[in-house]
């Protein structure tokens, strides 16, 4: 078996049609403007397929085509604020939840209410923030528990970091997952105020051990006692601290305020979101999300920052392009979305928590690494299979998708057609001429019985979502 | 025949051909080639490690029949002298560990007595968690010492899993790694690309196009998948390869972990690039070595099964000149206590012997027996700190910094060949 190196045809074309050159990048007030589409850099379907991927978890064929008919501001208007019924949507799930008896029931609930949700985005940044706050049930071993922390989670997703906070320094979930669910006065322990300084705020090199310390013994007197956070007065350490130069007599809302008047934290948040939202291969410069790290410092309105990131040029440059590696859920749950279908959740929760995201099991409280993290040559062959199944009519997955039926309801007669489609939907087209080519030719049929172009198109779309490309956000 | 990583890559693409003409070729098919051959002196040796769930009873396996106190402690539980398989005067393997005195004739097989740790905790959970973490200190510490292992070896350009889990429960927490995503495998299947239905014949269409070149992309990420593309599809064909050979392994006895070592066997045959394989005998929950009543027989069962399927793994790496690549080691959450607890069984102990085997260890017998007399809270007390044998093996056999995952230096132990 000898890999057989091909030579491109023809010149190297220019990449990403459309996308702003790097070098005005470095400039905050161009970077940070809103995005308007003009000659050099128009809007058009790699872009809309860009947004999607996102703001939230890829498109459908419609939604591709709509974006582009009411451009990219009009587009983020809706992500941001949805016309549907999201709050009727998300309380009817919020049932099913409350009715679910284990953790591995809510994980399937999660990804039904990701695949089918109005408001995409809102999941995406209670994805961000289930990462962010990396609280596993592995220790919790409470699902209702676990269902109030990503509540909470969801309730502030696009909302107040600084309720956001709060609620986390409080939630009992949190506290039993880092060990912080006895705060004895005589023995405070820095289960809590450490990962609260460093993997939630500030960061390493904004604190000292000290610090870790004195917040420490604030948060004396708060309990978790069968599964309710309970205050008991006289295990708290009513004496002076020391915190991050401030003096008094602190409490546990104090250490959230005090962590919260640092400039590290609003740029350890900005930084962070960048890495989710835009680009993770290179770390902005510091005057790049400077004016970022300066509002969002001043209200703390996780909106606002997103909504800021999502319409800018930046986010619509080459430098954002294609420069995140999808998660597991993006990946899978792209092309469930792209096919307008519905799979079982309980199979997918488990399929992806062997490619590595076990949703409501991050590994540390750090959450999920990702990045190229994601990838090795384990969950690569992991996530071919994981699209074999989901895309092959038959097995666990049945044939809830079915690329055929969606490519002749988008007015396609051809296998070929079909396979244009394909590219369209999932990859906006944007691929080397070579393998396009090559992609269409796997749509050829050998026979002209229907089960066989299904099947070619079965095959086709599982050759466009194994592509490299294609595990790319 | 069978080919290491190195000479695949070299055979499949042809290293001379193809840096001759290096210029006209998509640097990311150069680098894995050049990777290869300057990996050269580069280790490509083998971790195997096997979680003995519950508790062994370490003072029945390897058993010190000279010695009055185990007779006088053990009523009903203690073992025939004349039916150990003696290895000196004093102690003698488990009468039923016939294959495990044929390894430690052969040379293959070492045990390191009294292992443990200050203050052995005698909880399943916090113990098991000790072993895991490796960090006593710290018992809520969040990653395991395989799981930092493979992280402290991972670099940007990493193609390969650097750890797995081989089995069917639920990847044991010793992996928990912060960063790598450390893959669980059921079946050799699970490293096999399956192909869609109809497809016709040979590579599927995903592996054609994965080859062409992307001369448009520009984004760092574009080459990375592509390069773990190319890498994770000649893996699969490596593995489907091994498994089709399957007749040749050699002879496996039909017990669970017997399975899951030729399952290992074979992918250190495949020469995946996996370095470090966890595996587990005695099942999730508290685990089967946990005897507290009528102890004998179901003792006896899991010791058979362990010294017959590692045996069986042993001989099969040894046919194809492997087993100089393999360090196995075993460990158990704790030992039991010395004495039994009336009801034909042991409670919850402290040290125990841990077993190694493989092709290049030093000597049989690695420290002394502990004493039967000067106890640690009714179980035996532990002269060398498990981290010390964890240190050994990541230093001196997988050739990782044992500092950087233990957080700190310990004394390793001259045991091995190296």
């Amino acid at each position: 078996m000898a890999v057989k190196i091909q030579e491109p045809h023809g010149q190297r074309q220019s990449g990403h049609a459309g996308l702003a050159a790097t070098e005005k990048l470095t400039e905050p007030g161009w970077a940070w403007a809103a995005y308007r589409p003009d000659a050099q850099r128009p809007w058009n379907l790699a872009q809309a397929g860009h947004l999607y991927r996102r703001a939230a978890f890829g498109a459908s064929w419609e939604q591709l085509q709509q974006a582009l008919a009411d451009g990219p501001q009009q587009t983020i208007d809706k992500l941001l604020r949805p016309q549907a019924d999201t709050a009727a949507f998300n309380r009817a799930l919020d049932e099913y939840e409350t009715a679910a008896a284990s953790v591995g029931a809510l994980r399937a609930w999660w990804l039904r209410r990701i695949i089918q949700t109005p408001h995409p985005l809102l999941e995406k940044m209670t994805l961000f923030w289930h990462s962010h706050f990396g609280t596993s049930g592995a220790e919790v071993n409470n699902a209702q528990l676990m269902r109030q922390h990503v509540q909470l989670l969801r309730s502030q997703a696009l909302n107040s970091f600084r309720r956001l906070l709060e609620g986390i320094s409080r939630d009992p979930a949190v506290l039993i997952w880092l060990g912080a669910d006895t705060n004895r006065k005589a023995a405070p322990n820095d289960n809590l105020a450490r990962p609260l300084m460093e993997a939630f705020t500030l960061g390493p090199g904004h604190y000292t051990e000290k610090d870790v310390r004195e917040a420490a013994r604030a948060f004396t007197g708060w309990y978790v006692l069968r599964g309710r956070l309970r205050y008991i007065p006289r295990e708290h350490d009513g004496n002076v601290k020391h915190i991050l130069g401030q003096k008094g007599k602190f409490t546990a809302d104090d250490v959230v305020r005090i962590v919260l008047e640092q400039p590290a934290t609003a740029r350890t948040l900005v930084r962070k979101l960048y890495r989710w939202l835009i680009c993770e291969t290179e770390e902005p410069d510091e005057k790049l999300t400077a004016p970022l790290v300066e509002s969002f410092a001043e209200d703390y309105d996780v909106l606002k920052l997103v909504e800021r990131m999502l319409r800018s040029n930046v986010f619509f440059s080459e430098a954002a392009y294609r420069r995140r590696v999808k998660c597991p859920v993006e990946f899978a749950v792209g092309i469930v979305r792209g096919l307008e279908g519905v799979v079982s959740t309980t199979q997918l929760g488990q399929d992806l928590a062997d490619l590595g995201q076990n949703l409501y099991h991050p590994p540390t409280v750090k959450g999920w690494a990702g990045g190229r993290h994601w990838i090795n040559s384990a969950t690569l062959v992991g996530r071919h299979n994981l699209t074999v199944a989901l895309l092959r009519g038959s097995g666990p997955y049945g044939d809830k998708l079915n690329p055929w039926a969606i490519a002749k309801k988008h007015g396609c007669s051809t296998p070929k057609s079909a396979a244009r489609l394909l590219l369209d939907l999932f990859l906006q087209d944007n691929l080397d001429p070579d393998v396009r080519d090559a992609v269409l030719k796997t749509s050829q049929t050998s026979g002209d019985a229907s089960s066989d172009t299904e099947e070619a198109v079965r095959r086709c779309a599982h050759t466009v979502v194994t592509l490299s490309e294609f595990h790319l956000a | 025949m069978f080919y290491t990583r190195r000479d695949f890559l070299k055979t499949a693409l042809g290293t001379s051909a193809l840096l001759s003409f290096a210029p006209a070729v998509p640097s990311f098919l150069i680098r894995p080639v050049m990777a290869a051959t300057s990996r050269r002196d580069d280790r490509d040796t083998v971790l195997v490690v096997i979680q003995l769930s519950g508790g062994n009873d370490g003072l029945n396996t390897v058993v010190p029949h000279g010695d009055d106190e185990y007779a006088r402690n053990r009523p009903t539980l203690r073992l025939p002298s004349k039916e150990l398989h003696k290895i000196d005067s004093l102690i003698g393997l488990h009468p039923r560990m016939e294959a495990f005195m044929r390894l430690y004739k052969d040379g293959h097989l070492s045990i390191v007595q009294g292992v443990g740790y200050p203050n052995s905790d005698r909880s399943h959970e916090g113990a098991m968690r000790i072993w895991h973490t490796a960090d006593p200190d710290r018992p809520s510490r969040q990653t395991g010492w395989l799981g930092r292992a493979a992280d402290s070896i991972w670099d940007p350009n990493t193609t390969n899993a650097p750890a797995a889990f081989v089995g069917s429960i639920a990847q044991p927490f010793g992996l928990n790694a912060e960063k790598v995503v450390v893959p669980s495998i059921r079946a050799l299947g699970d490293l096999v690309a399956h192909q869609m239905p109809g497809h016709s014949s040979g590579r599927s269409e995903a592996e054609h196009v994965a080859k062409l070149p992307r001369a448009n992309q520009d984004s760092p990420l574009v080459r990375f998948l592509q390069r773990c593309t190319l890498d994770a599809y000649a893996d699969s064909q490596r593995v489907e390869a091994v498994a089709k050979t399957a007749a040749n392994t050699g002879e496996y006895p039909p017990f669970g972990l017997a399975g899951t070592l030729r399952t290992v066997a074979q992918l250190i045959r495949a020469d995946i690039g996996i370095r470090i394989f966890f595996t587990e005998l005695g099942g999730s929950g508290i685990g089967g070595f946990d005897n507290h009543a009528n102890q004998l027989g179901n003792h006896c069962a899991l010791l058979h099964q362990l010294s017959e399927s590692i045996a069986a793994f042993v001989h099969d790496l040894k046919r194809n000149e492997l087993l100089n690549r393999v360090l196995l080691m075993t460990f158990s959450e704790f030992g039991r206590t010395v004495k039994e607890n009336g009801r034909r069984g042991t409670n919850h102990g402290a040290a125990a012997p841990i077993f190694l085997a493989g092709g290049k260890l030093k000597t049989g017998l690695v420290g002394s027996h502990p004493s039967l007399n000067d106890l640690d809270n009714g179980g035996l007390k532990f002269h060398t700190d498990f981290r010390r044998v964890y240190a050994t093996a990541l230093d001196q056999w997988l050739g990782f910094d044992s500092r950087v995952v233990l957080g700190g230096e310990f004394k390793q132990l001259d045991i091995l060949n190296v």
